[in-house]
């Protein structure tokens, strides 16, 4: 693997594991918002 | 697998670091206070989540505003010392990447924001990020020099949204807070194209320094200055607000306005010697921080 290769590698993986991240946030809050509007209120 | 070439940093995947700073985090930080303020000084409280919501779309929303006023100015950034590193005139990121993350990102924003809040609160908060792109960045900035004057607008919808988003409908206090930012906004960045105007020159943006002169800035940062400190003064007499409030913003907008004064008096043009500028700048964000501060201490505090 080239140099090349690797930076692209590091930033695709990088990248993917915020995205995962900003998408568990979203799944949790959209579970809270729902509880919000249904008011069920935590 | 085949490599990309070096030589064109573009062509490789944008580093997340790169996609955050695109959001203009230091701006949006403003922004999600003031948000936060219009919503903490409404008579209803939404539940938290809902109110954390809100906020969070206010921040994405200014995040969109910042990514597509970066896409559609690299090439001005490009040719200004304050602007040439950003990602896109740097080359760290291709345009249509930064295209597709501020139209998807304000996209959402608005979305969360009329499902989670209300839908009037949605249509401010896509107003704002349609007022900004169009009417401020595409419109009105490259044209003339009263550009900071009605693009100020798009600043001072969070506080507006904030409120709407917690109570559902317009009211008298968050229009006042409204004229407060907008009006804030000229001799707040005014005072910062005073001592950076080479740069805007550079660009061919017509800043008011540069198209009207140094004398005629400084007279419109005062007569600015003036409603401003009326506006953030008049909800204490007009009861919206306390004493906490009222004797705070007074004495913040006279600190302001004694600021102002020696930006009127100065007849310095080189920006080595322009330190009542710099201060009249570093203090004008120090009072929109402190004037929302104590508008939420009024609120809740029990005087």
């Amino acid at each position: 693997m080239t140099h090349e290769d690797e930076i692209i590698r590091k930033r695709q993986r990088e990248r993917a594991r915020i995205m995962a991240l900003l998408l568990g946030a979203f799944v949790v809050l959209l579970f809270f918002i729902t509880m919000a509007k249904t008011g069920l209120n935590w | 697998m085949p490599t990309l070439e070096m030589a064109n940093p573009a062509a490789l995947p944008a580093d997340w670091r790169d996609i955050f700073a695109l959001t203009k985090p230091r701006v949006m930080s403003l922004v999600v206070f003031t948000g936060l303020a219009g919503l903490l000084a409404a008579p209803v409280l939404p539940p938290l989540v809902l109110g954390f919501t809100a906020i969070l779309c206010i921040a994405l929303a200014a995040g969109a505003c910042g990514a597509l006023n970066q896409w559609y100015e690299a090439d001005l950034d490009a040719k200004m010392r304050r602007t040439a590193k950003r990602p896109l005139p740097a080359g760290r990121m291709d345009p249509q990447s930064a295209l597709h993350f501020g139209v998807g990102l304000g996209s959402f924003s608005v979305l969360l924001m009329g499902l989670a809040t209300n839908w009037l609160a949605a249509i401010l908060l896509a107003a704002s990020i349609l007022f900004y792109v169009l009417v401020y960045t595409v419109w009105l900035k490259p044209r003339t020099a009263q550009n900071i004057v009605i693009g100020g607008a798009a600043g001072a919808f969070p506080p507006l949204i904030g409120w709407v988003a917690a109570t559902g409908h317009v009211a008298a206090l968050p229009l006042l807070l409204f004229a407060v930012i907008f009006l804030w906004t000229p001799p707040h960045f005014w005072a910062l194209s005073l001592f950076v105007r080479s740069d805007y020159a550079a660009a061919g943006i017509p800043m008011l320094p540069v198209v009207a002169g140094v004398t005629n800035t400084r007279r419109q940062i005062f007569l600015y200055s003036l409603p401003m400190a009326a506006a953030a003064i008049a909800p204490w007499p007009l009861g919206m607000t306390g004493p906490i409030y009222g004797i705070s913003a007074a004495i913040l907008s006279f600190v302001f306005l004694v600021l102002a004064g020696r930006v009127l008096t100065n007849r310095a043009t080189d920006p080595a010697r322009m330190e009542p500028e710099k201060h009249l700048f570093a203090f004008s964000v120090l009072y929109l921080f402190a004037l929302f501060t104590v508008l939420v201490a009024d609120r809740f505090l029990p005087w």
